[in-house]
């Protein structure tokens, strides 16, 4: 019997290892653990283990040149979000990766001081 | 003498003795007639048995073949739809990827691969295909996605990764069949027990071991499977029993298909199966290596494309080596990791952060503006502020300092 006549998947396959795999079969991370926005960087002393799967050795390269935020790393891996927050979830608790609360965005002036600052401004120069 | 002659006897005697030859001799006619269409009749008869024997085994293989090819028909349907669903689900779950939903898509993709591979596996049944894939894949990848095909796929514990790829046409096929493997493997044993896979190469080319902590099998149950495994005989879809045990049938026409052995037949460390499946060097490859040198030649032999303060440092032995550079002479720096992506494709390598995060070294540029500019505009918002605040200050003292 000859593979000649194999006909090839017909229409674009879907990726071999499927992210259930990846995750082996882990619950989801609880959405207090990780934003969007955290943000997460190779740790600076790596433990020395086993090799880890080719994804998470993947995500660790994305890391390697500095803060990157947990969208980016989906963006890039293509993974689904909440896969990839257990991807990093594991590799922090093994220590592989340090991971930040995103920065805060700049909290709200009060209204008055920025209506001071303008007449401080418009007295002087107006 | 005479009276004898006078004797009726004699003459009834006389008379009747040709006439008995003669009865002899058409008796011994007829028999010998008889005896030859007896044996006629015999012959006769062997022939419409043996028609009707071939008639019988005709009517059984065409019942068989039209089984067969109704089957196949079918099953290529469902394994479309299979596959396609397959990538909606894929799709889905990139769009509600932050949401809570995604345990019940990956629970649903998990169902759908299960479904895919019972497809699959009545298509080999029935002569058909198992759809080829393009790419190379790693033998790992094939691996992790046997184990994605079963229901209980966490207790599968694959030991040790390798550097070997399995070629497009066999990625497929050999999947399944570790697939049908596993399925037996976790059937067969309690389930608080784990499966255990180890990658080998061996002289011959690369064993792929699944050992189970199961019951294992008797001599009669292996010497069945050894014949199953085989492939010799051709499978047929009539003698799988009900509820159907089609694993070995099927991993036996495959392997016989794509020239790979596949052998159940010793034990495992913890009592149970010890399956092996022993893949040729024609159905192996290497993992692609070029892609280490355009992954490293984008990170550092191309300095004016890199941010400034990032990467300032100039990697060990450039400046003795340039050209060798270029080649990944001096990776030092960079994870000797491999560089395919799951699907064995080359894997693109980010040239530096794109975070917004501000690093320590980076002193933010403002190209458009001269610096005496910025420093006047400054001066005046902080004389502003000043006044706006002196002005104001009694009134303003309860909130300035929280």
């Amino acid at each position: 019997m000859t593979t000649d006549d194999e006909p090839e998947l017909v229409q674009e396959a879907a990726e071999l290892v499927r992210p259930y795999v990846i995750t082996n079969g882990r619950d989801l991370v609880e959405d207090s653990a990780f934003s969007l926005l955290t943000l997460v960087t190779v740790a600076q002393e790596p433990p020395h283990q086993k090799p880890l799967d080719p994804e998470k050795q993947r995500l660790l390269e994305l890391c390697a040149g500095g803060f990157l935020s947990i969208a980016e790393i989906a963006g890039h891996t293509g993974f689904p979000v909440g896969i990839v927050k257990i991807l990093v979830f594991d590799l922090t608790e093994e220590g592989h990766l340090y991971a930040r609360a995103p920065i805060p965005s700049a909290q709200l002036v009060e209204r008055q001081i920025l209506e001071e600052v303008l007449n401080g401004l418009q007295a002087r120069f107006g | 003498m005479t009276q004898y002659l006078q004797d009726p006897a004699l003459w009834a005697l006389v008379a009747g003795t040709p006439v008995a030859a003669t009865a002899i001799v058409r008796g011994r006619k007829k028999i010998s007639e008889l005896r030859k269409e007896r044996v006629e009749l015999k012959q006769h008869y062997t022939q419409l048995e043996e028609h009707y024997a071939e008639a019988v085994e005709e009517a059984k293989d065409r019942a068989e073949e039209a089984t067969k090819n109704t089957l196949k028909a079918a099953m290529r349907t469902l394994q479309g739809l299979a596959s396609e669903q397959q990538l909606t689900i894929s799709k889905i779950q990139e769009t509600y990827g932050e949401h809570k939903i995604l345990q019940d898509l990956l629970d649903i993709d998990h169902m759908n691969s299960q479904f895919a591979r019972r497809a699959q596996s009545i298509a080999v049944l029935c002569d058909g295909w198992l759809g080829r894939r393009r790419n190379d894949a790693s033998l790992y990848d094939v691996v992790r996605s046997a184990k994605g095909r079963i229901r209980h796929f966490t207790r599968v514990e694959i030991r040790s990764q390798s550097n070997f790829a399995i070629v497009s046409r066999a990625v497929e096929p050999v999947a399944l069949v570790l697939a049908e493997l596993l399925d037996n493997a976790t059937s067969y044993s309690a389930p608080e027990t784990m499966i255990e896979i180890n990658i080998r190469p061996v002289p011959k080319g690369v064993c792929i071991v699944v050992d189970d902590a199961g019951v294992g099998m008797n001599e009669e149950e292996k010497a069945r499977a050894g014949q199953l495994l085989s492939g010799g005989n051709s499978a047929s879809v009539s003698s799988l029993g009900n509820p159907p045990q089609f694993g070995f049938t099927v991993i036996g026409v495959l392997a016989a298909r794509y020239g790979f052995t596949v052998s159940v037949d010793s034990t495992s460390p913890y009592g149970g199966v010890r399956a092996v499946v022993l893949l040729p060097d024609e159905l192996l490859t290497s993992l692609h290596e070029p892609e280490e040198g355009p992954a490293v030649a984008a990170s550092n032999p191309l300095p004016p494309e890199i941010p400034p303060g990032q990467q300032s440092t100039p990697a060990p032995g450039r400046h003795r080596a340039p050209a060798a550079a270029a080649f990944g002479a001096s990776n030092e720096g960079a994870p000797a990791a491999s560089e395919t992506t799951a699907g064995g494709l080359p894997k693109r390598r980010r040239r530096g952060a794109i975070s917004i995060v501000p690093s320590a070294t980076e002193d933010t540029p403002t190209p458009t503006r001269d610096s005496a500019r910025t420093a006047s505009a400054m001066g005046a918002f902080q004389r502003g502020t000043q006044s706006g605040r002196r002005s104001t200050q009694a009134s303003s003292e309860g909130h300035e300092v929280p």
